[in-house]
């Protein structure tokens, strides 16, 4: 991901780094293609012109123009700014919390939220030797809870028994007491996938959430997604409140525009990003690295 | 109502609208430009400027909306259905189970997601609604084997259609695609004028990457025709417009909710109309 935007961008800089004196004109013409690229790149249009419009403030600002490097001068810009949008540091799970530490999952239908739950888990258990339950509160999905199961099963994972004809919210509060009793750290919930329209099913998992009391609550979103990443952040952000967002299929070619867009309108953070199916899969998101990685620096 | 000037501003806004709903620049300009060389400068109402703003969308669609058609003299005809992780390959299977056996066909499905975890259950649970069989091998099989197999049954049962449910994989995974070419050809031992339709599934959400998903399922697996799912939710899936005009595929179906019922024929003038922002 990000390698196709980090090449367009590239060409567009090349242009202005080889050429002295930079006219306002200039600025503007390559703020054009830094929006077109940008747009190509799936980044929300709303995100794109607050972004350019910065970009060229400050680009005004500090007389580009005059300053001996000028073309220099707007990549450093574009990049301060890039950072700004996906945020400076990496922010990691945050467990600062009493055991057992509830962490909620939710996002759109097939976005990779099973997958994530269990990669989550496998990771706190192998890298921070904690006690992790998982359970799922997709009473909805075929074989759901079955595949929650086997991730677990697979991974070393316990994951709490399957009730048949229980309720989100009833397998919620039945997880929790397991995970008291059971003396875990921490207990995964799974959620069924749910488009931000439907209103039943987001008032679901803003009482899963009520009854939880998550310490963390990850919006899994898909690294393909186009300009709908912007509904689907504020939606599920202003509904239920979210702490983070992962991003998956980063091992796909898309530009992952979605990232600066659903960072952009939510302010929280991109904690995680999935970078393949197996359970292994997931590296931490580190916003500089990537914002370096998408001006080629 | 106010008249106004199709001017610079609203061509503008046109755009914007387009750009929103996933078409890409080049086509979001490409459709305001020929607007613009109809209409530039003339005085036109809000309500018109939507309309024609449809009529464009809706003439590039228009050619691609074809239904699906059931090919008897093919029986068992196959139906191989591909696409990347998440797209709602499963689910749409199980809406055309249900839709086939309602149209008096007797379908078969074939479980062809040996990887993921409960994919071969998920399957299990659509069979056992729409009332189907199933072929289905364990977990880790090989699944051009287990292809060839439910071919074979569905030619000794007589069944009219066999769907074929794959694995999601990303269509920069030069080994997953070549797995699902395996399958191709592995099921045209048995009949060669199989696959007759390959089915390639795009999700609403997903933005210009599907342009890649349609031309690199299409080489490897010789897609014949599309379905949109998650048209429920707020996305547009403009993308199909770009896609009608660089590949001139067939759009079958749209996705529209979870449920068994949750598949309608694509429209092209209901789809244009949506992206226009004007809703149904
Ligand atoms: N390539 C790739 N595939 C992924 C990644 N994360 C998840 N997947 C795949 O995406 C598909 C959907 O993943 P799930 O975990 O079932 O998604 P979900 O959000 O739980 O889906 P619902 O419960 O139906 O809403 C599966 O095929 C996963 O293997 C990732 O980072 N990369
Ligand atoms: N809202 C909505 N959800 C859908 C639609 N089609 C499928 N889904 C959901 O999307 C999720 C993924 O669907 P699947 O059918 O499992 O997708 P898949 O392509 O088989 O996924 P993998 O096999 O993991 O690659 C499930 O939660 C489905 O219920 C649709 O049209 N609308
Ligand atoms: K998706
Ligand atoms: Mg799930
Ligand atoms: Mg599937």
């Amino acid at each position: 991901m990000f390698e196709s935007l980090s090449d367009r961008l590239a060409g567009i800089f090349d242009k202005l780094t080889r050429r002295g004196a930079l006219s306002e004109a200039d600025v503007a013409e390559a703020m054009r293609e830094v929006r077109r690229a940008l747009l190509e790149a799936d980044v929300a249009l709303d995100v794109v012109k607050s972004f350019t419009d910065k970009v060229k403030n400050r680009a005004v600002g500090v007389e580009v123009v005059k300053s001996v490097t000028p073309g220099q001068m707007v990549v450093k810009i574009v990049h301060d700014q890039l950072v700004e949008t996906l945020g400076s540091d990496a922010q990691p799970i945050d467990l600062e919390a009493p055991a057992p530490v509830a962490i909620l999952m939710v996002g759109l239908q097939g976005s990779g939220k099973t997958t994530t739950t269990a990669k989550i888990a496998r990771r706190l258990t192998e890298r921070q030797r904690k006690k992790v339950l998982m359970a799922s509160l997709d009473t909805r999905r075929p074989a759901a809870m079955e595949q929650l199961k086997v991730l677990g099963e697979q991974n070393g994972i316990d994951t709490l028994p399957i009730v048949t004809g229980q309720s989100a919210q009833e397998i919620a509060a039945r997880a929790l007491t397991a995970a008291r009793l059971g003396g875990y750290d921490v207990v995964l919930l799974d959620t069924a996938g749910r488009v931000t329209v439907d209103d039943a099913l987001m008032s679901e998992a803003a009482d899963v959430k009520r009854i939880a009391q998550p310490h963390e609550v990850l919006l899994v979103a898909d690294a393909l997604t186009g300009q709908d990443a912007v509904n689907t952040a504020r939606a599920f952000d202003g509904q239920i409140g979210i702490t983070g967002i992962v991003l998956t299929r980063v091992d796909g070619d898309g530009r992952g525009g979605a990232a600066l867009s659903m960072r952009a309108v939510t302010g929280k953070p991109i904690k995680l990003m999935g970078v393949g199916e197996k359970a292994d899969a997931l590296e931490d998101f580190h916003p500089q690295r990537v914002a370096d990685r998408i001006l080629g620096m | 109502f106010t008249k106004r000037k199709l001017d610079a501003d609203t061509l503008e806004e046109l755009e914007d609208v387009l750009i929103q709903a996933d078409l890409g620049v080049a086509v979001a300009s490409a459709i305001t430009d020929r607007l613009s060389a109809e209409r530039y400068g003339k005085d036109i109402t809000d309500d018109e400027v939507k309309s024609i703003l449809v009529a464009e969308v809706e003439k590039v669609l228009a050619p691609v909306a074809v239904p699906f058609a059931l090919k008897p003299d093919k029986a068992p005809q196959v139906v191989l259905v591909v696409g990347v992780n998440g797209s709602g390959k499963t689910t749409t299977i199980g809406k055309l189970a249900s839709k086939f056996t309602a149209e008096g066909k007797k379908v078969m499905l074939a479980a062809g997601d040996t990887f993921r975890a409960a994919a071969i259950d998920q399957l299990k649970v659509w069979a056992g609604r729409t009332n189907v069989p199933i072929v289905a091998r364990d977990v880790g099989s090989d699944s051009a084997g287990l292809a060839f197999d439910a071919l074979t049954r569905a030619k000794a049962e007589g069944i009219d259609v066999l769907m074929i449910d794959t694995a999601g994989r990303l269509q920069n995974k030069a080994e997953l695609m070549a797995e699902l070419e395996k399958v191709v050809r592995v099921l045209r031992k048995v009949d060669p004028t199989a696959p007759h339709d390959v089915l390639l599934v795009l999700d609403a959400t997903t933005g210009q990457n599907a342009v890649s998903q349609v031309e690199v399922f299409g080489r490897t697996a010789g897609v014949t025709g599309l379905v949109m799912t998650k048209l429920d939710g707020t996305a547009r899936g403009g993308i199909l417009v770009a896609i009608a005009e660089k590949f001139g595929l067939p759009v079958h179906f749209i996705g529209v909710g979870e449920g068994i019922d949750d598949l309608e024929p694509f429209a092209a003038r209901d789809f244009a109309r949506a992206i226009a922002g004007l809703g149904d």
